[in-house]
């Protein structure tokens, strides 16, 4: 049974016109004219319970309203939604009390308060019996490292310990899905490993399902065996991440710093200059055509190769490909 | 049933305990507020001691009756000056009001535990600007428990009627997410329409008409009527009822209207 079940659900939002300038704006005012703009466009999808899944796109994709509209806070304009066999908007309230959401721009905590007030809040709220609650806040407090942070008002913390803040309050209650909105945008590399740390804990031990949205590859390549793709608030790839780079990771990049002239050098079989400077030249190579010992041995043959490094066929270069059209047409995994 | 009922009360209390607890966090204003207030009724006291400087009565109402009257009209007057209206805009506009809406309970009666919870806050952090009226200013308050019953119903009944009055207008702010102009003529409006700057018996037929029509004069004129002495307790029962009107016709309402408005939120941004 999906946990959580999306049905052609697009959001179409009305937004008023305005011409540019001062005419403009009291044209707007005088006589409205609205233009509707599509954010999430027809998009189906289901989530089994216990999954990870990176919901990805460029900015302005349609990421953040369809989270919306699964946790509630925004009717669809058409389709349909059903999490954990309830209609989130019709039923927010009862919705809101299985799951827990953390957007990555906004905070559920009291800005002025020591952050413990809040957890206390929270707990009490969704009713957090205590001795279950001292248990998850002593496991929450190593993984999180939240110790010296407990005193602490929100306002006087810095963004990696608000984000973790955040996510200690949102989990406190063991939702049976978690919602995160970018989760680790601004944060130094040490905090996002935490965090990505705690994510799988949590997905292991407790089983939360979890929607990830982020631009961070790192998030992706670590958390997520499964993504969905959306680009202009259509579903352009739904399937597992394996798929995607063995597809887009066809081709690979090899560089070469040579000691002699690169360019006196021939270009091997099933390789293409990707960029050629005097003293260092990089080729594409189809790995279906050729390997890389050959493309190396080729180039090695004509000419003295200082060093050579070989480029991970990494997500960011696949997600590029496929943000650039690549995938305008839906593939099947 | 009662345990469900225990449960609710456990969660929204909850919540209006942290109303104090912010207030709190920000010390310096306690004593702005308290300062201010004491001016505002310096003020006031010496300029009705001038009206009354030719004549004994205005409308039936003697000078410390009136005197008895602003004062402690000028100590509830914060709690119908509130911003609820441009606070909701601001919700909607910086996007926080999504946090509000998946928080799981009723957004409409938790703020509304809120309000009323803080009235609790509220007569303590005023006791002592109550006691400085007395001393100073010769403030009189009744020894009657019956009155000061009364009066705590009258008070929080009020209150809440004003409550429900500004979430319908809150509301607006799902369509027009700009609050800043009408919460500022609404608090211009309430002020005076609520009888904290003159007594409503004293103004002329019309304008007391006007203020019967609007919700304002609930939270402020008919509990602090009858606190001052100037209606009687007698009074009471026939007041409440009209009360008790207010109260359910708008917060039938206000539930009507949020759950219309809803359905346009437009989370910004993100």
């Amino acid at each position: 049974m999906p946990i959580i079940q999306a049905e052609n659900l697009s959001k179409v939002f009305r937004i008023p016109h305005k011409d540019p300038g001062v005419a403009g704006a009291f044209k707007a005012v005088l006589r409205p004219r609205f233009e509707d703009k599509v954010a999430v466009n027809g998009i189906s999808f289901s989530v089994e319970p216990g999954e990870i899944v990176g919901y990805i796109g460029v900015n302005g994709a349609g990421k953040s309203t369809t989270i919306k509209m699964l946790t509630g806070i925004l009717m669809p304009t058409r389709g349909n939604v059903q999490v954990l066999g309830r209609d989130p908007h019709r039923q927010r309230v009862a919705n809101a009390r299985d799951i827990g959401v953390v957007f990555g721009q906004r905070s559920q905590l009291w800005w002025d308060l020591a952050f413990i007030e809040s957890l206390n809040l929270v707990a009490k709220i969704y009713e957090v019996p205590p001795a279950r609650y001292k248990q998850l806040l002593d496991q929450f407090a190593e993984t999180l490292e939240l110790g010296e942070l407990l005193r602490v008002p929100i306002r006087n913390m810095s963004l990696g310990q608000k984000m973790r803040a955040e996510l200690a309050a949102t989990l406190i209650h063991a939702p049976r899905i978690v919602y995160l909105d970018e989760p680790t945008i601004g944060l130094d590399l040490i905090v996002k490993e935490r965090i990505r740390e705690f994510i799988k804990q949590q997905n292991r031990a407790a089983g939360t399902t979890v929607i990830l949205t982020t631009h961070d590859l790192g998030d992706i390549e670590e958390l997520c065996p499964r993504v969905i793709i959306i680009d202009a608030g259509a579903l352009i790839y739904d399937g597992p991440i394996s798929t995607i780079k063995a597809r887009f990771g066809k081709y690979r990049e090899i560089t070469f710093e040579t000691l002699g002239d690169a360019s006196a050098c021939a270009v091997p079989p099933g390789a293409e200059i990707v960029g050629a400077e005097p003293r260092k030249l990089t080729l594409r190579f189809d790995r279906t055509l050729t390997t890389a010992s050959q493309v190396a041995q080729a180039v090695m043959n004509a000419i003295e190769v200082k060093d050579f490094s070989l480029a991970e066929p990494d997500l960011a270069s696949v997600i590029k490909q496929i943000y650039g059209g690549a995938l305008r047409e839906p593939v099947t995994p | 049933m009662m345990q469900a009922l225990r449960r609710r009360i456990k969660v929204y209390g909850a919540f209006a305990a942290m109303a104090p607890k912010d207030y709190f966090a920000y010390t310096a204003w306690v004593w702005v507020e308290f300062i201010a207030q004491f001016l505002t009724m310096t003020i006031f006291v010496h300029f009705w001691r001038a009206v009354y400087a030719n004549t004994s009565t205005l409308n039936g109402l003697n000078l410390p009756q009136t005197l008895n009257y602003i004062m402690l009209a000028q100590v509830l007057a914060p709690l119908v000056q509130t911003r609820t209206i441009f606070q909701f805009g601001f919700l909607i506009q910086n996007g926080q009001m999504a946090i509000e809406l998946l928080r799981p309970v009723d957004f409409q009666a938790r703020v509304l535990v809120d309000t009323l919870g803080w009235l609790g806050m509220y007569a303590l952090l005023k006791t002592p600007l109550l006691l400085i009226a007395v001393i100073l200013f010769g403030l009189q308050l009744p020894t009657s428990p019956a009155v000061w019953l009364a009066f705590g119903i009258l008070l929080v009944l009020g209150r809440a009627v004003v409550f429900y009055f500004d979430w319908i207008f809150a509301c607006l702010a799902f369509y027009t997410t700009e609050t800043w102009g009408l919460s500022v003529v609404r608090v211009g409006v309430a002020t005076f329409f609520s009888g904290i700057l003159i007594p409503i018996a004293m103004m002329p037929g019309w304008l007391q008409q006007l203020a019967g029509a609007m919700p304002f004069a609930q939270a402020i004129y008919v509990p602090t009527s009858l606190l001052s002495g100037i209606a009687s307790l007698a009074d009471a029962p026939r007041v409440l009822l009209i009360q008790l009107g207010w109260l359910i016709a708008l917060a039938i309402l206000s539930r009507a209207v949020f759950n219309v408005a809803i359905r346009k939120v437009t989370v910004q941004g993100g």
